[in-house]
């Protein structure tokens, strides 16, 4: 069954079928038109320098158009992307057209074929960019306490929607040199859960994967406007607090433990109460790299662990 | 000598696809890759595994393990899987590991049903006045896939151990490949006593809770359970990888002088056949030879406490400085580096 749904993941292309029909229709009756009224040139008259030069950037424009549609999902935006590149395309097919079939003088359409979507194109093409733009300050709203400053898709964690470790060790350093340069105080936190692997022994792994999930997001929600919270590696999380001191940070960390605590999670199947608990402990960063400063913390991480009463194994 | 006849070689086929391999598929798959993709190459189909009798070769085990890692492109892999394999699905084998009365129960169990609990990874079990040692060897020859194997075989012991005792045991790691740039997988799930670049990959526990008792057991299903265990292990092929029998045998032997040819004919074959065979798995005998040694050599200074000069003595070495270079080509360390990384680790 599951193979199934593997084999059966629809790709975002599918969506947009219809633009990339009515792209191909538009194209060939462009084709059609030039062909019912003109004839071949001969090979002699073949300028093959612009036939490859537009040529070329006619087939470059439908892998922009392709990798579009198969990134974006539906929607106005993608709308005003694809018809601006899809005129673009139109107008340059065309010329190439052109290249290859000669029209008697008398017409005069072939030129409003090739001249008049360009124009129109880059219009569509600037406000759709725009729109884009608009959008993507949307995202980012949604992204705060998850990302700062530069995004790496290749560091996104693959299970929760926060950066992973390596995300972490970079932000980390340039909270550290920031922190320097302004003398102003920055701390981490890192959270770990109490008994996560008997969630993942008792109820499965895709209850302890939602379960982290659930977490991020009960986590994230305690969060200031510049905290940033990345997962380090299994159930544990850390919190990059810029402008925090350690009394702060120590209070941000019981926040979160008591805010886990009083979590009333649920299983998926039976929907049966979890009891959670979670460990949090706090660290301000001396004159330290970002790997000693995790380091320290994780020391402090397996001590507290150890003087934990052991409930839950 | 009486060895047995007959191995489990890497192109062997004694490993229940719905054993230890599915849990890695279940993994995958979960996460969204494609199951065509996920067992490319392996001479695997997924309807043969939901049959529930296809068995797989370690090489085929290899290749889906490769496949896996280059399809998750994830640090956590071992990890995730290492904490299903134990007690895991392997039927009698399982229920013998869960129902163990204490941990030394659990570890001896462990190594004597070891083709069905732990097929690609061999624990070897040490015990002196202080501590418990569980060392790991390949038994089929991982190539790429021994850091994997070995961060999921561990995983697996101190995941199995905890759950069944209840507690945090404090297991300390030591491991023989260099420091991973995912190191954060390894503080959270093995905790903060680690150790890379070792000279063998082992695991060590204070030995005060090898005989704590652990309460859910029930010995009398235990000790059933361990039976029918170990007879399915006398109806495989073979009860050992080949390389872990010549690297207990070599140990046994090692105070008296090894040459590939007496020991080929020990285990009743040409030395030309075991050189082949040891070249299938991607080694050679002298490399078997040095690794059996360094696995002596370690046990001397670390459970005994003997002196470099007593080391040397014991294994016949009578020039000092040929010892020296040998002990730096089986363990990557001299003496005097031997014992500062002996010493640190008290």
């Amino acid at each position: 069954m599951r193979l199934l749904q593997t084999l059966q993941t629809a790709p975002m292309l599918t969506s947009h079928r219809v633009k990339l029909a009515v792209l191909f229709v538009a194209a060939n009756i462009g084709l059609m038109l030039h062909l019912l009224n003109g004839d071949i040139k001969p090979l002699s008259a073949w300028d093959w320098l612009d036939i490859a030069g537009e040529g070329g950037s006619a087939l470059l424009l439908l892998v922009w158009i392709w990798l579009l549609l198969k990134s974006r999902p539906a929607g106005y935006v993608t709308n005003l992307l694809f018809l601006g590149l899809g005129c673009l395309f139109f107008s340059l097919f065309m010329d190439v057209v052109d290249e290859f079939v000669a029209l008697p003088d008398e017409i005069t359409w072939d030129g409003w074929l090739e001249s008049g979507p360009m124009p129109a194109g880059f219009v569509l093409l600037t406000l759709g960019i725009f729109h884009w733009h608009k959008e993507q300050l949307a995202i980012n709203e949604q992204m705060r306490n998850r990302e700062r400053l530069f995004r790496e898709h290749r560091q996104f964690d693959k299970l929760t929607p926060l950066g992973d470790a390596h995300y972490l060790r970079k932000q980390l350093e340039l909270a550290l040199g920031e922190a320097e340069q302004a003398r102003l105080p920055v701390s981490v936190v890192m959270v770990d859960m109490d008994g996560f692997a008997k969630v993942n022994r008792d109820y499965g792994h895709q209850e302890g994967d939602r379960l982290l999930q659930v977490l991020t997001q009960q986590i994230l929600l305690n969060l200031r406007q510049h905290d940033l919270l990345c997962r380090l590696a299994g159930d544990r999380f850390a919190l990059i607090l810029p402008h925090t001191g350690a009394s702060q940070a120590q209070l941000l960390a019981d926040e979160l433990q008591q805010s886990i605590q009083h979590l009333a999670y649920k299983s998926s199947r039976q929907g049966e109460r979890l009891y959670l608990s979670a460990t949090a402990v706090a660290a301000m960063a001396r004159e330290e790299d970002a790997e000693t400063l995790l380091y320290r913390l994780n020391i402090a991480m397996a001590k507290a662990k150890q003087t934990l009463e052991v409930r839950h194994g | 000598m009486d060895e047995p006849r007959s191995w489990l070689e890497c192109d062997t086929r004694f490993i229940p696809a719905h054993y230890q391999p599915v849990s890695l598929i279940d993994l995958a798959l979960e996460r969204g890759v494609n199951a065509h993709r996920l067992l490319q190459g392996t001479g695997l189909f997924y309807e043969d595994i939901l049959t529930g009798d296809k068995l797989i070769s370690p090489q085929q085990f290899h290749a889906l393990i490769a496949n896996a890692r280059q399809q998750l492109q994830a640090d956590d892999t071992s990890f995730l899987i290492g904490h299903q394999w134990l007690p895991g699905h392997c039927g009698a084998a399982s229920h013998a590991l869960r129902h163990a009365t204490n941990l030394l129960e659990a570890l001896q169990r462990l190594i004597r049903l070891q083709p069905l609990l732990s097929p690609l990874m061999a624990p070897r079990l040490r015990l002196d006045e202080r501590h418990v040692w569980l060392s790991w060897s390949d038994s089929f020859g991982s190539g790429s896939q021994a850091v994997f194997l070995i961060e999921a075989s561990m995983t697996a012991v101190s995941s199995v151990s905890q759950w069944l005792s209840g507690q945090r045991l404090p297991w300390a790691f030591h491991l023989a490949h260099a420091r991973p740039r995912y190191i954060e997988q390894y503080w959270v799930h093995f905790g903060e006593q680690l150790r890379f670049d070792c000279p063998l990959n082992q695991m060590c526990l204070p030995r005060e809770y090898l005989l704590t008792p652990w309460v859910e057991a029930s010995a009398t299903a235990g000790q059933v359970a361990e039976q029918e265990g170990w007879d399915r292990v006398t109806m495989l092929a073979a009860p050992r990888s080949l390389l872990d029998g010549l690297h207990d045998y070599l140990v046994k032997e090692i105070r008296t002088p090894l040459r590939l040819e007496q020991v080929a004919e020990a285990f009743a074959m040409s030395p030309a056949t075991l050189k082949r065979k040891l070249k299938k798995h991607g080694s050679h005998f002298q490399e078997q030879l040095d690794r059996a040694r360094s696995a002596v050599a370690l046990e001397l200074y670390l459970s005994r406490g003997y002196t470099t000069e007593e080391v040397a003595d014991y294994l016949n070495f009578t020039d000092r400085a040929n010892f020296r270079r040998s002990l730096r080509r089986w363990t990557g360390l001299l003496p005097s580096e031997l014992s500062t990384w002996l010493g640190s680790q008290r």
